[in-house]
């Protein structure tokens, strides 16, 4: 079952806290939240925030298209790396 | 990328029915794209293969190889890795790399300290991360392959030039 709209999405507070003090400083900072199942909202587009995977923090740089979104969808807990072959990266 | 110019694309996994055909797994992008980089070679360099490829199967492709007619030929090649020139991959966009490229480069900060190799290309939705291995560290770091963070990847001089976040590099 859906979560109802009039609740709004849902963010642990001290990620919005987080994003704001960072935003506020300006500062180039990897935050670090341990908050998976946090919605990505339209404020934190710009901001590099490092999800929690269990293991370490993932750098994860949100973009417009990840709104919406956990947290948790970009830093994976399983993770193979396979091989390079012909895969490119792209520098954004 | 191994040392001689030369990216691994692929590995037998087994024969394919009883004709001589084998069963391919393709390490590309796009599985089919391996047929394009033929011939292949294996590891050390004394066979050459041709590749058609016949179909799909459990976990891969089925190609036929040439030179190989018999089953039992294509179930002595199982495990075998081929090998195409890393010159035959297509030349690409500025901004855009192979990762065979990118894994071993030296990445130095801005003030032209070290701060390690690259092990692994690795992309989880949001944008590529490039893997640092810190001589020292016992954990790798993940560092945001884009613009502001990796501002120069300089593959002649076998470096890249990192300006990577407050804190990325500090905590083990």
């Amino acid at each position: 079952m859906a979560r109802a709209v009039w609740k709004g999405p849902f963010v642990d507070s001290y990620v919005l806290k987080k994003a704001e003090k960072s935003r506020e400083s300006g500062r180039n900072e990897v935050i670090k939240i341990w908050s998976r199942r946090s919605t990505i909202l339209p404020q934190f587009v710009g901001l590099t925030f490092g999800v929690y995977n269990g293991h370490k923090h993932i750098p994860v740089n949100v973009s417009e298209e990840m709104i919406g979104q956990k947290f948790g969808e970009y830093a994976p807990s399983r993770t193979y790396t396979g091989h390079a072959a012909d895969k490119k990266a792209k520098r954004k | 990328m191994s040392g001689d110019d030369r990216v691994v694309v692929g590995a037998i996994a087994g024969a394919f029915g009883v004709r001589g055909e084998v069963r391919l797994k393709s390490f590309c992008a796009e599985a089919e794209a391996i047929a394009d980089y033929a011939p292949l070679t294996t590891q050390d360099g004394g066979r050459s293969f041709d590749v058609t490829l016949t179909g799909n199967a459990a976990n891969g492709l089925t190609a036929r190889l040439s030179g190989i007619d018999t089953k039992e030929q294509a179930d002595a090649l199982k495990g075998v890795q081929l090998y195409a020139p890393r010159d035959r991959l297509p030349s690409l966009p500025d901004d855009e790399f192979y990762h065979a490229d990118l894994i071993g480069l030296e990445v130095m900060d801005t003030g032209g300290q070290s701060l390690g190799h690259v092990r692994a290309v690795m992309n989880h939705g949001a944008t590529d991360l490039l893997e640092v291995h810190a001589p020292g560290r016992r954990a790798t770091v993940l560092l945001p392959f884009t613009l502001e963070a990796v501002p120069t990847v300089d593959l002649a001089a076998g470096r890249l030039v990192a300006d990577p976040p407050e804190g990325l590099f500090d905590d083990e």
